[in-house]
């Protein structure tokens, strides 16, 4: 029990924490993905801000610094024809404003007509103070210069590309420039280019200081490309953005620096360093510089791993505290059926009085408690009916065990039956197929006669087993009576037969059989034949006659058949034969017939039990269908005691009647002509021998010959009362020699001595006794 | 007892039917004087129908056989029957005659 209430719980957590898990990764799911596409929107328009912010910041100084520059070509513009105060203006533009670091006008070559090829006042810083001269010369011919050339041409400001420089600051520098114009009779010139050098160390820190998310930075590339800031140091000034990604095979960031220098602003995807990064670049207004930021595209979805990590171990914590609440409750939920199992097996042991778990709750425990208390009442109102049905079931039981010993002891079970009776060997067996039955079996031995019976009687059970006792006793009375087959059977029908109301019959068989000359005579009353097994088995031929008890008056007709020697008999009823196994196979005459015929050599009991066992082999399991009967009865031949004799006189043809008597005596005893002719021999040597010598010139003279049988012993006496002779003392032949040297004679004696086992002579008041015993063997009979 | 001798070519046959007993060997003793008195030179006892013999038989028998030995003649017992073939075999007289 507490197996199964360990497993229930362990289902129940299992299935609920299924479920839960299921929702909790559905909610998640549904929560992250949700999540990644508002994180991803926001985490853009947070870099697109900051970046435009950044941007804002740079214009923030670089704006000025142009209006600085223009207000100062105003300037310039009212100073042109006083060309030595210009150079106070320089100075005066890098003194005022601290984030220039130096300024130059330059003027187009030979303007001033006093000033030479090269006029051009330059300002800058070194340290705190501010130092002016003059550039230009044969070797630096400052207008061949881009800062000079391009805002001449193009006749608009210009920020110069980075550069560093080397001369002046030693800083990475920018210069703005701005051309100068005058109209001169209508047509406008440019006189002059004022530049301010702007250092771009601010630039850098306001770049740098740009963070997106974990990893993300701010670049800037000038219009041609180049790295302005980077926090890769070396590619500044170094590499532009196209050399970059023709370095790193990088198409896409090649089509990325084109659109940074033709777009105002916009993202772009591409791979650099290994890593899948977004970019958002914007315009710098002022110097068509490109600010770009550049992060890792999974960087934007760090916080959203964070808080499902978070959530998963939230998730973990809750399901653990759900499974052990669960199966708490569970548990104590169960503790009652723990307690019912245990009442169970009590009630299951006999206790029907054992107390049933009491429960408070108003649930399905409290239905179960219900249910057991039906239960327990019903058992015990079962088991008081089960224990009167049962007495009034044994009470019948033992009244119909009584019934079957009674019954069996009206059959003879003793084996041998007939212990001193050498002639007979008999075994029998009767198996009811309920308690009692109405199959019989009987025999007795009166004036050396046996009288056997078997029968069936219709139907089973108790009424079967009364009609069988009736019969049983009935054969016993008219076998007082009378001693024919059919005599005894007429009687014993017409009494059956006189208020035979319910209309049973009984099919019997009976049999006299003489012990001295195996002379049987027997009736059959619709019984089965029984075998007869004399080297071969085969069924006794009988009349069937009719079954006993139907017709009143009905004549049965008798048979009689000689049984030689080691004839058996074996009857039986049709519960063997109709034996039926469980295919309903019955087992049959065909057979019993076989199997008797190759045991012809047993004894009586090992031939019932032989076929018994056969018949077992047959039925396997099947229900015993009707009741079993087996009778065998071997006759061995007679063995009482024999005697015959003849009286002869002393005359040679005498040994006629003496042959004829031989011949009696072997029939009477039935032994073979072998055996008759071997004691003819030997009677006849000794006879002969008598009439030829005894009485010599006397005849009439008497000669008795007896023959007595006794166990096994056949013994011939001749007397006479003639002249003494022993012929036992005569010399017996050599039997080694050759026919010349065998004298003629003297056979005789040697003869009856071969044949018979025992001679003997004895010589009693006048009388010649001659004594020869021949042992007969059994098997001679 | 009943005997019957038949001279066929050089072959003396001697049927012996019946019983050779005390009673009838003198008879049979008769029927086979000729025989002995011949030269015996081929004399066949054919058994087929005897039925018994007793000790004076045998004794008949055993003069037939000498005489022929003495004759150098041949004497030979055919179709004898178990029985009285074995009471020849118990006086030992197997080994004396020739059987077919």
């Amino acid at each position: 029990m507490f197996k199964i209430k360990k497993s229930l719980t362990q289902r129940i957590v299992f299935y609920v924490l299924t479920l839960c898990i299921l929702i909790f990764l559905t909610t998640l799911s549904l929560f992250y993905l949700s999540s990644k596409k508002q994180l991803e929107q926001v985490t853009y328009k947070n870099t697109a801000y900051i970046t435009e912010n950044t941007a804002l910041k740079i214009e923030a100084i670089l704006t000025p610094i142009m209006k600085i520059a223009k207000n100062y070509q105003w300037m310039m513009i009212q100073m042109k024809d006083k060309p030595d105060s210009i150079a106070a203006l320089t100075q005066k533009v890098v003194a005022s404003n601290p984030e220039i670091m130096g300024s130059a006008v330059a003027f187009i070559p030979d303007y001033y007509a006093s000033k030479g090829k090269y006029f051009a006042p330059y300002s800058y810083r070194k340290g705190d103070s501010i130092i002016t001269k003059q550039l230009g010369n044969e070797n630096y011919e400052y207008f061949y210069m881009d800062w000079f050339q391009i805002p001449t041409s193009i006749n608009k400001p210009y920020w110069s590309e980075p550069y560093y420089d080397t001369g002046g600051a030693n800083a990475l520098m920018t210069t703005f420039s701005i051309p100068i114009t005058i109209d001169s009779a209508g047509v406008s010139k440019t006189i002059a280019v004022l530049t301010v050098d702007l250092a771009l160390d601010w630039f850098t820190e306001i770049v740098s200081a740009v963070k997106v998310l974990e990893t993300g930075y701010a670049s800037v590339i000038s219009k041609a490309g180049t790295f302005v800031t980077h926090p890769n140091k070396e590619l500044i000034m170094n590499q532009t953005i196209f050399s970059y990604a023709k370095e790193n095979d990088n198409e896409e960031l090649r089509i990325i620096g084109r659109a940074m220098q033709t777009q105002k602003n916009g993202f772009a995807n591409s791979t650099l360093n290994g890593v899948h990064r977004i970019i958002y670049y914007t315009t710098l207004p002022s110097s068509n510089w490109s600010l770009a930021v550049v992060f890792p595209k999974s960087e934007i979805y760090l916080p959203l791993r964070k808080i499902t990590i978070i959530l998963i171990v939230l998730i973990v914590i809750a399901l653990t505290l759900l499974t052990i609440i669960i199966t708490k409750v569970i548990s104590k939920q169960l503790i009652p059926l723990t307690a019912f199992s245990k009442t169970a097996r009590q009630i299951a042991k006999g206790d029907f009085q054992t107390p049933i778990p009491q429960i408070k709750t108003e649930d399905e425990m409290l239905e179960l408690h219900d249910a057991f208390h039906f239960m327990q009442d019903n058992l015990l109102h079962y088991i008081e009916t089960l224990k009167d049905t049962t007495t009034a079931k044994e009470k019948i039981e033992s009244e119909l065990r009584i019934a079957r010993e009674i019954q069996m002891g009206m059959i003879p079970k003793t084996f041998p039956p007939f212990p001193t009776r050498k002639e007979l060997d008999q075994y029998a067996s009767l198996i009811p197929a309920k308690e009692v039955g109405g199959d019989l079996y009987d025999y007795f031995i009166d004036d050396d006669k046996l009288y056997f019976i078997i029968g069936d009687v219709s139907g089973k059970g108790i009424p079967a087993s009364l009609l069988m006792a009736v019969t049983r006793s009935l054969f016993r009375s008219v076998t007082l009576h009378f001693d024919s087959p059919a005599e005894i059977l007429t009687n014993l029908n017409n009494s059956l037969a006189e208020n035979n109301d319910s209309n049973m019959f009984v099919t019997l068989f009976i049999g006299i059989l003489d012990l001295n000359t195996g002379h049987l005579q027997f009736c059959n009353a619709g019984h089965n034949p029984p075998i007869v097994i004399r080297e071969q088995a085969s069924f006794l031929e009988v009349i069937p006659n009719l079954p006993l008890g139907l017709i009143d008056g009905f004549q049965y007709q008798q048979q009689e058949k000689k049984i030689h020697n080691g004839t058996t008999l074996v009857l039986y009823t049709d519960g063997l034969t109709e034996a039926e196994n469980d295919s309903k196979k019955l087992y049959g005459e065909e057979r019993l017939l076989e199997l008797t015929s190759t045991n012809e050599h047993l004894n009586t009991q090992q031939l019932v039990e032989t076929i018994l066992e056969d018949v077992h082999a047959h039925v396997q399991t099947a229900e015993q269908s009707d009741d079993l009967t087996l009778l065998a009865i071997k006759y061995n031949g007679p063995t009482r005691k024999y005697e015959k004799s003849v009286s002869l006189i002393n005359e040679i043809e005498q040994i006629y009647i003496l042959q004829q008597f031989i011949e009696e005596v072997g029939e009477d005893l039935d032994f073979d002509a072998s055996l008759v002719m071997k004691l003819n021999l030997a009677l006849e040597e000794a006879v002969s021998n008598v009439i030829l010598y005894a009485y010599p010139k006397v005849s009439g003279k008497k000669i008795i010959v007896s023959a007595a049988y006794k166990g096994n012993d056949l013994i011939f006496t001749v007397t006479d009362t003639g002249v003494p002779f022993d012929p036992t003392l005569t010399e017996h032949p050599n039997l080694d020699l050759d026919a010349e040297e065998r004298p003629i004679g003297g056979l005789g004696i040697f003869l009856i001595k071969q044949i018979m086992n025992e001679v003997t002579y004895s010589r009693i008041h006048d009388v010649n006794v001659f004594t020869m015993k021949k042992k007969i063997d059994p098997k001679n009979e | 007892m009943e005997i019957t001798i038949d001279n066929i070519a050089e072959q003396t046959i001697i049927n012996i039917k019946g019983r050779i007993d005390t009673a009838t060997s003198p008879e049979f003793e008769k029927a086979i004087a000729p025989v002995i008195a011949g030269d015996m030179k081929d004399v066949i006892m054919e058994c087929k129908d005897f039925e018994y013999i007793s000790s004076t038989g045998l004794r008949l028998f055993l003069v037939l056989q000498k005489s022929a030995n003495a004759k150098k003649g041949s004497l030979l017992i055919r179709n004898m029957n178990d029985d009285i073939k074995n009471v020849f075999n118990m006086t030992g007289f197997t080994a004396l005659f020739k059987f077919e």
